[in-house]
């Protein structure tokens, strides 16, 4: 009872449960096409079984390698459809059983891959060939007013297979059905192609010369399957030396960015998390200043292996960020973990010695390390590289040989007061120019500063949250004055204008540098939840919640407030406008705790007036 | 047929890891048991000679080549860890089959013989006589899918009929020589890479 309870349940798993599907479709088209007549074969089908047995041998063997991913394009099924064309389905399922108990022999796969193979192309064969009696053609010679047969025959063994299998790829990996496809049909399609018409091919060959026929067409296939291998190998070779650091032999800076954006567009494709930990040499200059480049490069390269060494059993992602700063992306890993295994490492460091590094202060080699784990706050890679740089910095600032995790203790002890003090001295530049502006970013900072409080916010986030409000429109410091204050209508030109205050934001609190993890507020408080927003039509949770929770708050601001281009709203009719919009514009969870919070402050604003009238 | 797989894997062998470091690694093959192979060639010699003059070793050489075969089948186990032999030793397993199952004889295809070899063979085979390893295949004949039924002609050098267990076997003793020789050529540009390095 127990194991038949778990064998349904295995059923019951998507990708279980398809392979049953083909399997058994795959074996019932085969008895009904099969029937084992090979036990009736005469010696001369014998003899031409093992020829065309040999050739998927040797055409599984001598495979072709695609660039770039080194997918592997098997010439095996011009084979299986020349058998088709030229002798019909049953020989063609002859020759497959035949093939596949042998593969089954000799290849590592798993069985029930064998399994699957074997119902997928007992599948495309018997696919095609109904296709193919279908549309009137016949067995033997190529008839050359059939020849839509043929083509429309290859198409629907192309299609079946690419529908299985990537059926089967959609099912395991939950990837979305149309870009398997898609990548099925870029990746493979002009190598299947050829497959498809060297059937043909082949049938010619084997209708006029038999054996010496299929004998030629081996020969080819091995040779361009050779030199293909040759060319493939020296794209390996060119990708290798493109993507690698010579001194370190960890991946350099600019395939570093490439994984790294995979892994993000990964992450928000499928939710896999990952730690990004950026690591920085202690005192490497001390090192070079006193032993000399070469040496220092040479450290550099010991460095390197070390690494290399200790990240290889995990499969984690090692790159020479540049200098002497090292990246690790850790795929899998949450932030705590991914302190403990860089915290260890930077023991095993501590602890291998390397000649001279008695000059450095800690008479150790080290490193300091600041890791942050991908989240909402960081919804690009630069933007995720500066969060890991700014851990890191604290991480130096600490007295090195530290790692660190963003958010940690993050900021350092420069109080936050003086922070907003210098903020505010930028945007007191709006006094003259739009004094609505200075105003607004001074409500919007106060209201972000309680709702810290409301959402429970991190020392760290509460800092983001006020400062960003404080700042979040200094781009505005680029549009006209006279478009600020236009009391009319905005043209389509002057709204383009207006709209560009958040890219004019972004640069410049990125030119100050001092305000790096300010950018996702600046930059994407005007976009909306359903994505319609601006600059970049960012969607749901890909705007960090920051972002979403400025955007609120930057709503029923402007909603409030004497605006050149728009009406009050009171409070109460701004609370509905952000509730009907809740779920379009806001993030519905932020407007749930946005709403009862301005209730109450105004609850209790109405009630202190009150008690002043009363009293 | 047992030549061809030798001769081609030489060939391609000695042409793929280079004449001398080629001859050094077929020097250095080892087999386990190997001292067999020439006693049960020298066992068939004397049968093959003697049978017709003894009418008992005449009537069971079919069974004494099975013997032959049995301990021919029995070395190739014992090597069966190299590469290749395995091949080898499935290939001579379907041939020791289908003589086991036809009275030690290896059924040939006249279709197939006719086709391509002298029809002086043919009749002899149709006759029954001089071969003792061989008959015609008939209608009676087991397994004759295992026969000689394959027939080898222009272009290839050789005219022959050959069974699939000749070809696998083939096919098995020439992946043992391109493993055997490309050994120390391997070896060879690993140390080369190496000593560059440095």
């Amino acid at each position: 009872m127990g194991i038949a309870r778990r064998v349904i349940q295995q059923f019951q798993k998507p990708g279980i449960g398809y392979l049953a599907l083909v399997c058994l479709t795959g074996a019932v088209l085969f008895l009904s096409g099969n029937r084992f007549s090979f036990l009736s074969f005469s010696n001369d089908q014998w003899v031409l079984l093992y020829a065309m047995v040999a050739a998927v041998q040797i055409l599984d063997r001598y495979v072709f390698r695609l660039p770039p991913d080194g997918n592997v394009q098997s010439m095996d099924s011009s084979v299986y459809l020349a058998a088709i064309f030229v002798y019909g389905l049953d020989f063609s399922l002859c020759i497959l059983l035949f093939s596949s108990c042998i593969a089954l022999f000799h290849s590592q796969l798993a069985w029930w891959k064998h399994l699957f193979n074997f119902s997928i192309y007992s599948m495309m064969i018997s696919g095609a060939s109904v296709v193919f009696a279908l549309l009137g053609g016949e067995n033997g010679s190529i008839d050359n007013y059939h020849l839509h047969a043929y083509i429309l025959t290859l198409i629907a063994y192309f299609c079946i297979n690419a529908l299985t299998f990537g059926l089967y790829l959609y099912l395991v990996h939950k990837g979305n059905l149309f870009e398997i496809l898609r990548s099925f049909l870029s990746d493979a399609l002009f190598a299947y192609l050829s497959t498809l018409l060297l059937s043909l091919v082949l049938v010619i060959l084997i209708v006029s010369h038999r054996s010496f026929g299929l004998f030629l067409f081996l020969a080819i296939a091995m040779l361009l399957s050779h030199a293909f291998r040759q060319l493939f190998n020296m794209y390996d070779q060119l990708n290798e030396k493109a993507n690698k650091d010579q001194r370190t032999g960890l991946f350099n800076h600019s395939y570093f960015e490439e994984k790294l954006e995979d892994y993000i567009k990964e992450y928000r494709e499928r939710g896999t998390t990952f730690s990004l930990a950026l690591l920085d040499l202690d005192d490497f200059k001390k090192y070079n200043d006193k032993f000399g480049h070469p040496r220092g490069d040479k450290l550099l390269g010991f460095f390197g292996a070390l690494l290399k060494e200790a990240c290889e059993p995990d499969q984690l992602f090692v790159a020479r960020y540049g200098g002497e700063e090292f990246a690790i992306i850790l795929p899998g890993f949450a932030q705590v973990q991914a302190k403990a295994f860089i915290d260890n490492l930077r023991k095993h460091v501590n602890d291998t010695h390397y000649e001279g590094v008695e000059v450095l202060p800690h008479g150790c080699l080290s490193f300091s390390a600041g890791i942050v784990e991908v989240g909402e706050m960081s919804y690009d890679k630069s933007q995720l590289v500066d969060l890991a740089d700014r851990a890191l910095y604290v991480a130096k600032a600490k007295g090195k040989n530290t790692v660190l995790l963003y958010g940690e203790q993050s900021s350092l002890p420069t109080s936050i007061e003086e922070e907003i003090n210098e903020i505010e001295q930028h945007i007191r530049i709006f006094l003259s120019k739009d004094v609505y502006t200075f105003k607004h970013s001074k409500r919007v900072f106060s209201y972000a500063f309680e709702m810290a409080d409301e959402l429970r916010l991190s020392d760290e986030e509460r800092r983001v949250l006020a400062l960003g409000a404080l700042i979040h429109d200094i781009g505005k410091l680029e549009i006209p004055r006279d478009i600020l204050n236009k009391k009319s209508r905005l043209t389509i030109e002057e709204w383009e204008i207006v709209k560009k205050h958040v890219l004019w934001g972004k640069e410049f609190v990125l030119a100050t540098g001092k305000y790096k993890e300010l950018v996702p507020l600046v930059e994407l408080h005007h976009e909306r939840y359903d994505g319609k927003g601006y600059p970049h039509g960012l969607k749901g949770h890909e705007i960090p919640r920051l972002a979403r929770m400025l955007c609120i708050i930057d709503s029923f601001d402007a909603m409030t407030t004497e605006r050149p281009y728009q009406d009050t709203k009171t409070f109460e009719e701004a609370l509905h406008e952000l509730e009907r919009c809740s779920g379009t514009q806001f993030d519905p969870a932020l407007v749930q705790a946005f709403v009862p919070y301005i209730r109450h402050k105004t609850g209790s604003a109405i009630a202190t007036a009150r008690q002043q009238a009363n009293g | 047929m047992v030549y061809d797989g030798i001769v081609i894997g030489l060939i391609i062998g000695l042409l793929r890891a280079g004449w001398h470091p080629g001859l050094v690694a077929l020097s250095q093959i080892r087999i386990r048991g190997g001292w067999i192979f020439p006693a049960l060639l020298a066992v068939q010699l004397l049968i093959f000679s003697i049978q017709d003059r003894v009418s008992f070793i005449g009537q069971y050489s079919g069974w004494m080549f099975m013997a032959v075969y049995i301990v021919g089948l029995y070395v190739l186990w014992l090597n069966r860890a190299e590469k290749g032999i395995w091949i080898i030793f499935i290939g001579v397993a379907m041939n020791f089959l289908v003589m086991l199952v036809n009275g030690g004889r290896m059924p040939v295809s006249l279709e197939a013989a006719s086709a391509v070899l002298d029809p002086v063979y043919t009749q002899m085979l149709k006759d029954g006589v001089g071969a003792a390893k061989h008959y015609a295949l008939d209608d009676s004949t087991r397994l004759s899918f295992l026969g000689d039924i394959i027939p080898i002609a222009p272009p290839y050098p050789r005219t022959q009929v050959i069974s699939i267990g000749d070809v696998v076997m083939n096919i098995g003793i020439f992946l043992y020589l391109q493993s055997v020789m490309l050994k120390n050529k391997t070896r060879a540009s690993f140390v080369e890479s190496k000593s560059h390095k440095s």
